[in-house]
């Protein structure tokens, strides 16, 4: 039987473990969750800990990592804002990267998505579930406190607006900030590279922002950027009002 | 920034007050589960019975409130409020006490559970649901029976026998799928009698599936309309250019090479009739008809 390689921490969170072959690169998340599995991952067992698969394919995050993304990454302890959470497959890596002393609020407005989303964090326990529109950043205010990072991923037009505001609001002033940009819904008259552009164009002016990777071909024409808040973040008066009703930002 | 902030967080509701009196901290109910019920749309509808004293007490030309949720219970006193920057958010709550995590957790599965259940409980999100679920029915219907041609039996034997077993529950199944298809029309017709006439229930089930709602179909435009159901991305020239209309009512009296053009004014009349049944519900069936029927005699006689 062939010997299954050693897994190792890695040295930027010790709950994300990677497992090296000649081949490739895989990594799994020590879990804080009970079975079923959230997406069809692989669970096993070693050293009195839980270890759950984590999918490139499916996760934008694990996406990143194999595209060896630089930037930061959750860390445990600290609590983080998710936007889009989906039925809450990268939720629950998450989750599982912030260990039992984390807590991530996750934000869907969907509400079939929110069902499954809500029956996965029965099993997850620092997982907590709000149905509402991250457009509307002001509206889950009595639940979200500040955060020590925000992670965006919603496919919508105004991505980068809901994700800034959202951190003008939550993020604490040393937080952390990753986004999933999915350029192919933000329309369709510039590239995918163009809409790159705009987005770090208008991040750049409120983050020091890490070199951004394109997670091709797992997710086409989508890139991952991050970075943290600089003080104009905050200072800005100008983008005070949430950016709802306001016209979706194409590229030129 | 105002002299007094109302902020709901969790729980509780708070009242900070100018500066020598203390912060008013108010749960709205004891229980987690009772408080959830009056939390699914993010803040109470209704404030504590000591909050309103003391507001009446204080007596503010206008209060500053956070989430603007509260607006309409401190409307009811007749107080005006003013939205909170976000700035000035952030700096009124840092300064609230932390909330009990495993209070904030049961607390946030609650309103979860509350939220969903009343939200699914409308007759439109159930249509949607039972919309996508017949759907999928006729889907697996059509594939099974198509794989299911192909098996070739002897009579007599075991084969057989295994094919009228299957026959059997075939018919099962097919009666289970007309009979949902029939709740699903009776509920398009009671939601959207104006679409459901324009092009037969099932369509009209299908589009507000599609959109999400009656509201977001009504929402959209005509072109929008036409493409819904379809998987293929949109393009200007290669892209998809029937929805589900292709199958509504009527569009098999059109020849086959006009059915694009009515499959346009279809849908134009479509959002006509959707915008009645979703804004001012008035009964538009008679006219909506008599264009539609104008249309495919129109269609019908005049080759291109």
């Amino acid at each position: 039987m062939r010997r299954p390689s050693p897994l190792q921490p890695s040295e930027r969170n010790p709950r994300l473990v990677e497992q090296r072959s000649p081949e490739r690169t895989v990594w799994f998340t020590e879990t804080v969750g009970h079975e079923p599995p959230v997406a069809r991952e692989r669970w096993f067992l070693r050293g009195g800990r839980t270890y759950r698969s984590w999918d490139p394919s499916r996760s934008k995050l694990a996406g990143a990592l194999v595209h060896d993304w630089r930037g930061d990454v959750p860390e445990p302890g600290e609590r983080w804002l998710y936007l889009g959470a989906a039925t809450g497959t990268t939720v629950s890596h998450v989750a599982d990267l912030l260990g039992p002393e984390g807590r991530v609020y996750s934000i869907e407005v969907s509400l079939r998505a929110f069902g499954r989303l809500l029956s996965f964090a029965e099993r997850w326990p620092n997982v907590l579930p709000i149905l509402a529109d991250a457009r509307r950043p002001e509206q889950y205010a009595a639940f979200v406190p500040l955060v020590d990072g925000i992670y965006t991923d919603i496919a919508q037009a105004d991505q980068v607006e809901i994700a800034l505001a959202n951190a003008r609001r939550y993020l604490r002033g040393s937080g952390k900030f990753l986004l999933a940009l999915k350029t192919s819904s933000m329309g369709r008259e510039a590239s995918a590279v163009e809409h790159l552009r705009a987005a770090t164009e208008v991040l750049g002016r409120s983050f020091d922002l890490d070199r951004a990777v394109h997670l091709a071909p797992q997710h086409r024409a989508h890139y991952f950027l991050g970075g943290r808040p600089r003080r104009s973040l905050f200072d800005a008066p100008k983008g005070a009002r949430s950016p709802a009703g306001s016209p979706a930002r194409r590229s030129r | 920034m105002a002299a007094s902030v109302l902020l709901a967080r969790g729980r509780f509701v708070y009242l900070v007050r100018p500066a020598p009196q203390p912060v008013l901290a108010v749960p709205i109910a004891d229980d987690l589960t009772a408080a959830a019920r009056r939390l699914t749309h993010g803040a109470p509808d209704e404030l504590p019975r000591a909050i309103v004293e003391a507001l009446r007490a204080l007596a503010p030309p206008s209060i500053a409130v956070d989430p603007p949720q509260l607006a309409a219970a401190t409307m009811r006193l007749g107080v005006r409020t003013v939205e909170l920057a976000p700035a000035d958010a952030r700096r009124a709550r840092e300064a609230l006490p932390a909330v009990e995590p495993r209070e904030e957790r049961l607390l946030l599965l609650a309103i979860g559970h509350a939220a969903l259940d009343e939200a699914m409980r409308s007759p439109e999100e159930m249509l949607v649901s039972l919309t996508r679920e017949e759907e999928r029915i006729e889907r697996a219907l059509r594939r099974e029976g198509n794989a299911a041609d192909q098996f070739v039996t002897v009579s007599d034997s075991p084969l057989a026998a295994y094919a009228e077993e299957w026959a059997r529950f075939r018919r099962a199944f097919e009666r289970h799928h007309a009979e949902l298809e029939g709740r699903v029309r009776t509920l398009a017709r009671e939601i959207a009698p104006n679409l459901s006439t324009v092009v037969g229930g099932k369509v009209a089930s299908r589009l507000i599936a599609a959109a999400g709602g009656l509201l977001p179909l009504a929402r959209s435009d005509s072109a929008r309309l036409q493409l819904l159901g379809t998987r293929r991305r949109p393009s200007h020239d290669r892209g998809p250019r029937f929805g589900v209309i292709r199958l509504a009512d009527r569009m098999s009296d059109v020849p086959d090479d006009r059915r694009g053009a009515y499959a346009r004014s279809l849908a134009a009349l479509a959002v006509i009739a959707a915008r009645a049944d979703a804004y001012t519900h008035a009964d538009l069936t008679p006219s909506l008809l008599a264009r539609r029927d104008r249309r495919v005699e129109t269609l019908r006689r005049r080759r291109p």
